[in-house]
């Protein structure tokens, strides 16, 4: 129990230092990026239109990554948050696929193998990911007719809805009396709002805290049972 | 040589395969640290390579999506730098969105014939400041936050809420997204019009139908090893059962 405890502390220090060491490079490449491609160029970034641009358009990217971060930090664990920040994609494919390993895994949120399962998973999707693309680019040339096909593009634009419909079956099965209200809610809200379909990533916050409110109520009556 | 080559250009792709190189470095190393730990503790070897099979098959599909994401972009963006912000920190429904605010703020159209190298370095900027705050938030606030959801909870003998919240939380995300394809085929062009397009929600519901299906084989007729693939798969019917709708609309 000891060394269990004493192998996870270390574990956790090294995260926390590897992930802020990293989180910092990989900043600093990024926005120091477009000043090196610039120089290149022979043309330095206009600041003034980025400080516009970044109030025009900026801001609800803010708001969205807050939530993103009070919302999936708790999912993925430190080490998977860490990962999944610096490599992107969040909604569309490291969540889903850290949730669906938790699953098949047979381990609990807030654990420390769910930690480790999720850092797992994200890094194996994040190093497919760059595999694909990586090759994606190498064969442009040839893919491009075929991805591009008229016939295809149906496909590929629904990979989410795909993504979400297997993912709903999967959880609203055991879940369907907590799944019934936070889907209704949603459902009579894109109806009637329909200018709401656009800011889906932020409704996931009421939706959520619905379902969470609805669990809690159900967790205090088991407990009281 | 104009701007658009030159930003498909040799250089190009050495300065955003530097950074992209850089980033599966930090995968392989987080993937062996989680591994070795998970070793550690005890945790199952054929578990952990059932992770290791499952997130890599899932991911595929998604994957290839992004890439028509790259490709979107490239026309006023060059390869390179699409290349770089959807393999880093980037996400699809975010590039374009951003690309296409930053390109009106230099007053040009996101096209190639369009760009100019300070449009593109200031492009460049913008898409990268606007999504850094998920990280920035990380690297000064996860070791806290992260330290105050272990904390055991008082009264917190009888199981855990938190596992459970998790679940409550994914399930409003899937509602959220579920809602908004049954908003947007009744209400898409105008309220209850019924007018909007169905594909994304009967994608999402063939999808389903397949889970079910291959849950059921899993279970049922113990069909284990689909479990590692059933999300996948179900993608891919439901990613066909797109096309085919498509094509009978």
């Amino acid at each position: 129990m000891e060394e269990r405890k004493e192998i996870i502390a270390k574990y956790e220090r090294g995260t926390h230092l590897l992930g802020r060491v990293v989180s910092a490079l990989t900043l600093v490449m990024l926005v120091g990026a477009p000043f090196l491609i610039g120089s290149w160029l022979g043309a330095m970034p206009d600041l003034n239109a980025v400080g516009r641009g970044f109030l025009a358009v900026g801001l609800v990217w803010t708001v969205s990554s807050v939530v993103e971060f009070l919302v999936y930090t708790p999912m993925l664990g430190s080490g998977g948050s860490y990962l999944a920040f610096i490599t992107g994609n969040l909604i569309n494919m490291k969540i889903p696929c850290a949730v669906n390993a938790r699953d098949l895994a047979g381990v609990k949120a807030g654990t420390k193998e769910n930690e480790i399962v999720s850092t797992l998973s994200i890094a194996v999707s994040s190093l497919v990911t760059i595999v694909v693309l990586a090759l994606g680019v190498l064969l442009l040339q040839p893919l491009q007719p075929l991805l591009q096909s008229p016939v295809l593009q149906p496909a590929f634009d629904n990979v989410v809805p795909a993504l979400f419909g297997a993912m709903a079956y999967k959880y609203y099965r055991k879940n369907l009396k907590l799944a019934v209200w936070p889907l209704l809610m949603m459902s009579v809200l894109f109806i009637l709002l329909p200018a709401l379909q656009s800011q889906t990533s932020i409704l996931i916050l009421p939706s959520g805290a619905l379902a969470i409110a609805l669990a809690w109520l159900k967790y205090r009556k088991g407990r009281k049972a | 040589m104009s701007v658009i080559s030159q930003l498909s250009a040799p250089t190009m792709y050495l300065i955003c395969g530097g950074i992209v190189a850089f980033v599966a470095v930090v995968c392989v190393v987080f993937a062996v640290r989680a591994w070795r730990a998970g070793k550690a503790i005890g945790m199952d070897t054929a578990v952990l390579r059932r992770v290791v099979t499952a997130s890599a098959s899932f991911s595929v599909l998604p994957a290839v999506g992004i890439l028509l994401g790259v490709i979107a972009l490239s026309g006023a963006l060059g390869i390179p730098w699409p290349w770089l912000r959807l393999s880093v920190i980037g996400a699809l429904h975010y590039e374009t969105q951003v690309a296409q605010g930053a390109a009106e703020q230099v007053g040009i159209h996101l096209s190639g014939s369009e760009m100019t190298a300070q449009a593109f370095a200031t492009i460049a900027l913008l898409m990268s400041l606007c999504i850094l705050w998920g990280m920035l938030l990380n690297l000064f606030l996860n070791k806290k936050y992260t330290a105050r959801l272990s904390r055991p909870k008082a009264g917190g003998a009888g199981g855990s809420f938190g596992d459970q919240a998790m679940t409550a939380m994914f399930i409003g995300l899937v509602s959220a997204y579920i809602g908004s394809y049954l908003g947007q085929w009744i209400s898409g062009n105008g309220r209850f019009t019924f007018s909007g397009s169905p594909v994304p929600l009967l994608t999402a519901l063939c999808a389903a139908a397949m889970m079910a299906l291959l849950t059921w084989a899993a279970e049922k007729r113990k069909l284990h090893w689909l479990e590692d693939f059933s999300l996948a798969l179900s993608m891919l019917f439901g990613m066909a059962c797109a096309v085919l709708v498509r094509q009978g609309i």
